[in-house]
């Protein structure tokens, strides 16, 4: 990771907010530090999925909890198209007619709320797709190309953050910062689809099962990944990977 | 270069784009022609993300190995230089840019590769990724196929904007993630695939895309149906 990039800068500023919490960085701190940055009134952030219930996870404010929670309850808004659709759904004005008729009742019930503009941002690493982060203004406004960047970069982290608290205790990353997934994505993507099939299990799963594994051997993703697409490595379903053949 | 060759690969990318379209099989299908036409070994199409990380869209081979030296390029090497200036790289022998790039020359001599050209994929005042070139044998580059290769770059380019997502999105941040996100479902199937029926990442891509042109389908949308197990996908796994 360059220290200059987009994706370093934000982890920075997520982190500082996580350590004025006296916290582990969570996705409570992505939200706030993404209202800190954009010019947004207020985030939430709502787990999703096409097979379980969805949920909200955290809100910065009220307006934003009830944004949330509409949603959900409703199964319209820019959460659940942006969840559906797996792309990012802008609103910078809920008062035009078009969106009005597309979410009904959400749009009356949000305006009602205090919001104007909402911008809805999947989380997602291709089939893994664990929730929306979900921002509100106050006001109508339109996110310049840099600010929807930022914004991307925001629901990346979320979406690292969101998985990785899936990892127990003992293996969670040492010193607490979140590995970004580096530039050997085809690796990390592979070796995810790969143990899908070595442990029997989903692929969200097992994306977490390999940074579960980097984290406490204290090595670093892309590295495991590689093993595991060169088979130098394997998991199984019933024990840590098999270190006999680790070490061939 | 054979002319005909050149025709009959502009009919047929331009036959693609107006089509049923699906980028990443189109992305690849073009790789495979800067190959076969352009005197090329191998060719990959790459991307910047929101990070400006150069991410692999399309290679003209599926292996690990190749995907790497591409990939290796974030930290040096002709796509990076070619991505930050805007202007292609050209070089002839890469064993004289041991001191530019050494950690990218030994792995590109490490794969075979003597000669490179990374071409700008432009839109408008933005460079968005780059066309990256390797051919076997060092010596100079035929102008012409330059050129042309160029010109394949810009045609990739196009066909980003004719992604349509689904709420008309105007914003180019926004199509490339989505385009990205495509290309990540396809690394995941590729190892689903491969290590459900131990076959290599190379066959784990063809049988995909053959799957999904035999039933008219999107190659991302089979990807993520095959690793979600949402449909049965008959005929995909034996």
């Amino acid at each position: 990771m360059e220290p200059d990039s987009r994706s370093a800068r934000i982890q920075v500023l997520v982190a500082e907010h996580a350590a004025r919490r006296g916290v582990r960085v969570g996705v409570a701190d992505v939200c706030s530090a993404a209202v800190a940055t954009l010019p947004v009134g207020g985030a939430g952030l709502s787990a999703m999925s096409r097979t379980a219930p969805n949920h909200p996870l955290c809100s910065t404010d009220d307006i934003s909890e009830q944004l949330e929670e509409l949603q959900l309850t409703l199964g319209e808004g820019p959460c659940v198209d942006a969840f559906l659709h797996g792309a990012a759904v802008l609103t910078p004005d809920l008062l035009t007619r078009d969106l009005q008729d597309r979410w009904t009742v959400f749009t009356e019930a949000a305006l009602a709320a205090g919001a104007r503009a909402v911008f809805a941002l999947p989380l997602q690493l291709g089939a893994i797709t664990p929730g929306v982060l979900n921002l509100y203004a106050h006001l109508p406004v339109r996110l310049n190309a840099d600010e929807l960047a930022d914004a991307l970069a925001f629901a990346d982290l979320a979406t690292l953050v969101l998985l990785d608290t899936r990892i127990t205790e003992t293996g969670y990353p040492r010193g607490g910062s979140v590995e970004d997934l580096g530039a050997n994505r085809a690796e990390v993507d592979q070796a995810s689809g790969i143990l899908t099939v070595q442990l029997g299990v989903g692929i969200e799963e097992a994306f977490v099962r390999l940074r579960a594994h980097a984290y406490a051997r204290g090595r670093r993703l892309a590295e495991v990944a590689a093993d595991v697409v060169a088979r130098r490595l394997r998991f199984s379903p019933d024990a840590e990977p098999d270190q006999a053949e680790e070490e061939t | 270069m054979d002319q005909q060759l050149l025709a009959k690969t502009f009919v047929e990318l331009a036959d693609s784009l107006v089509a049923d379209f699906d980028l990443i099989d189109f992305l690849r299908l073009l790789t495979d022609r800067c190959v076969g036409m352009l005197d090329a070994s191998a060719a990959g199409v790459l991307l910047a993300d929101q990070d400006g990380k150069l991410r692999v869209m399309a290679a003209s081979d599926e292996q690990v190995r190749l995907l790497e030296l591409f990939q290796l390029q974030n930290d040096e090497g002709p796509c990076l230089e070619c991505f930050h200036t805007g202007a292609p790289v050209i070089v002839h022998d890469l064993t004289r840019e041991i001191d530019r790039w050494p950690r990218f020359v030994t792995a590109a001599h490490r794969s075979g590769f003597g000669a490179v050209q990374a071409l700008p994929m432009r839109l408008r005042d933005h460079t968005v990724g780059a066309l990256n070139l390797f051919r076997a044998a060092p010596g100079p580059f035929d102008p012409p196929a330059t050129l042309i290769a160029q010109a394949l770059a810009d045609v990739a380019t196009i066909s980003l904007l004719q992604q349509r997502t689904a709420h008309r999105s105007t914003m180019l941040n926004e199509q490339l993630q989505t385009a990205l996100n495509s290309r990540v479902l396809i690394e995941q199937a590729k190892g689903k695939l491969a290590e459900r029926q131990g076959i290599d990442m190379e066959q784990a891509f063809s049988a995909l895309r053959g799957y999904a042109r035999s039933h008219n389908r999107r190659l991302a949308d089979v990807a993520r149906a095959f690793v979600d197990d949402s449909e049965p996908l008959a005929g995909l796994c034996v």
